[in-house]
């Protein structure tokens, strides 16, 4: 451990993740890859829909992960994907996507920045209170800014990202998952893993070990709300309209916890493998039942507790010690 | 001046129902010890039940109401023992977790099972009103409010001078030492669970007589409850009174005086929420 947490660029640590767990990673992803190549029949264009939004799932899923890691169990998620979605509809007017992309990303980073430092000495409880206070915030905020500007509550058109073709989009979204993970396994690698860890299992601990927490808890909160809005921008672009009561829902942020605990917390595979399953069920449900889906996620988030406290990536690994990605 | 004091009224009356539901969920916080994240869907039952007992066997809220609170007292319990009373000594994540998901659970069964829309209940008492000098108030914020009263100081009446009251607040204090004079820690535990979401039950009653009942409506209703205990210290019972007047007259000022106050009122709460925790934080309590 205090290796790790010494200063300069000698201290090279041997890869912690074996090459064989990445395995079912890399799985994922190539399946993904040749997905839209496959003979899908009639339904193909539904089917890619459905899968762009398992995509983006997963980017939310992993995003919300790496802010647990740190001891931050919030519920603003849905702020920050909200956040996305709307700077990128307002700055997309102004510049092209590949530019408004990554600025709204950033906006919503940096305001990530302004929550994580209010709440950066609340726990448990109080911090899940005022995250979630955070995000009915900036809703009713941009609910009532004048309707010029952001829409009010009837909701704002969208520039389509890529002209509107499903399979570019698809690619995005394929594009930025693969970021998220990329970004995940580097801070699986790096001195950010030992650092979260020390901090969400004891923070004072942390502290005397020398960790800088509000740096660290703050870089996790960048990170994850960064990723988050990349999310909220595939979101938009995607379907052309957005409106704050659905943007800024309380179910965009159960969604990507549920999926986290349900797929393994603090692992990459887990909260995509989560949100596969998850955003596939759904799918099926919506079909037979048209509101209420969220039902699934209630069921799931409760038996995970009680009795899958580890999550799928639990079961996949039961016996096996380490190694987890 | 009589606008002020028109409104000073109006948020008094409205802090009632605040200080009921807030009064349940201190209950479970303080004496379970646990967050629960689906107290506001105990109060979405209680006002289905108004409405479906009103709609269909014609049974005035006001009757109906002590059958509602027996009715989520037994949900409550039951509640208690298939899910909360094994993540008791569990870490507090996944309590929150736990009753979270129990409420987007129960949240998302009424919408399935009864649909999105707004259900009222017509009372012949509905558009009476009352006047005091200058002042006027409507007939079932009066009744809510006066009903209000009534349960709150039953409830501390039990909690301050019967046996049951004085386990629950010794149990609230020290489950072991509890335990070990001989306290049936399970039964208190169970019994406050269940009187919790009675209280917001009973709340829900008067909800569906003031508004409406909805799969959604109590989930504002929960986060102001929130609020109130926050800023009345976790747990703290005394605290929740005042607590409830000073949101509910706050609310009541924007709705008045601040220009389009009716979206803004909403806000209020959370401001709240974040003014004590951020206050707290730096004082360095927790």
């Amino acid at each position: 451990m205090s290796r790790a947490m010494d200063g300069g660029r000698a201290v090279v640590r041997r890869p912690d993740v074996p090459l064989r767990a990445l395995l079912p990673l890399g799985l994922f992803f190539l399946l993904a890859l040749v997905f839209p190549f496959l003979p899908l029949g009639e339904r193909s264009e539904y089917l890619l829909q459905i899968a762009f939004f398992t995509l983006v799932a997963g980017v939310l899923a992993l995003s919300w992960d790496i802010l647990a890691r740190s001891g931050q169990v919030s519920l603003a998620h849905a702020a920050f994907y909200g956040l996305g979605a709307y700077g990128f509809a307002l700055l997309g007017k102004v510049m092209p996507w590949f530019l408004a992309m990554p600025a709204a990303a950033l906006i919503a980073g940096l305001i990530s920045l302004i929550l994580g430092a209010v709440t950066m000495r609340l726990s448990g409880m109080y911090f899940a209170i005022a995250t979630l206070a955070f995000t009915e915030v900036v809703r009713t905020i941009i609910q009532n800014l004048p309707e010029a500007t952001a829409g009010g509550a009837n909701g704002l058109l969208v520039p389509a990202l890529l002209g509107g073709n499903a399979r570019a989009q698809y690619f995005l979204a394929f594009g930025i998952l693969l970021f998220t993970a990329l970004v995940s396994l580097a801070i699986r690698r790096s001195r950010l893993h030992h650092a979260f860890a020390a901090i969400r299992q004891g923070e004072e601990t942390a502290r005397v070990l020398g960790v800088s927490v509000v740096k660290y808890k703050l870089l996790a909160f960048f990170i994850s709300s960064f990723l988050a809005a990349l999310g909220g921008v595939l979101y938009a672009g995607k379907t052309f309209f957005i409106n704050p009561l659905e943007t800024f829902s309380l179910a965009n942020s159960i969604a990507p916890l549920t999926t986290s605990i349900f797929g393994g917390l603090y692992t990459t595979l887990g909260p995509i493998l989560g949100a596969t399953v998850l955003r596939v069920a759904e799918e099926i449900l919506h079909n037979s039942i048209k509101n209420g889906y969220l039902v699934v996620y209630g069921l799931v988030l409760m038996l995970s507790i009680l009795w899958l406290p580890r999550g799928l990536m639990g079961l996949l690994r039961r016996g096996k010690h380490g190694g987890d990605v | 001046m009589e606008l002020f004091l028109q409104t000073l009224l109006n948020g008094l009356l409205q802090s009632g129902i605040y200080a009921l539901v807030a009064s349940g969920l201190a209950l479970a916080v303080g004496v379970v010890g646990i967050v629960n994240f689906a107290h506001g869907e105990f109060l979405m039952i209680g006002a289905f039940l108004a409405w479906a007992l009103s709609a269909y066997l014609g049974v005035d809220p006001l009757i109906s109401l002590p059958f509602a609170a027996l009715a989520v007292f037994g949900v409550g319990a039951l509640t208690y023992r298939v899910s909360i009373r094994h993540v008791l000594l569990a870490p507090e994540l996944n309590q929150m977790l736990l009753t979270f998901g129990l409420g987007i659970l129960l949240q998302n069964l009424a919408l399935i099972w009864l649909g999105g829309n707004t259900r009222t209940v017509t009372t012949p008492y509905q558009g009476s009103s009352l006047s005091i000098g200058e002042l006027s108030v409507g007939g079932p914020k009066a009744i809510a409010f006066g009903l209000a009263v009534l349960i709150l100081g039953a409830l501390y009446g039990v909690l301050y001078r019967t046996t049951l009251g004085r386990q629950m607040r010794a149990v609230a204090q020290n489950r072991r030492g509890s335990q070990l004079i001989g306290i049936d820690v399970e039964r208190v535990y169970l019994i406050a669970f269940g009187v919790s979401c009675g209280l917001a039950a009973i709340a829900g009653v008067l909800v569906a007589v003031l508004l409406f009942a909805s799969p959604t409506v109590g989930l504002v209703f929960a986060l102001k409850a929130f609020a109130i205990i926050v800023m009345a210290g976790l747990g703290n019972l005394t605290g929740v009174l005042w607590a409830s007047v000073v949101l509910g007259v706050s609310e009541a000022l924007v709705q008045t005086y601040v220009p389009g106050g009716g979206g803004w009122s909403d806000a209020v709460f959370f401001l709240l929420i974040f003014a004590t925790l951020v206050f707290r934080s730096f004082r360095g309590a927790r």
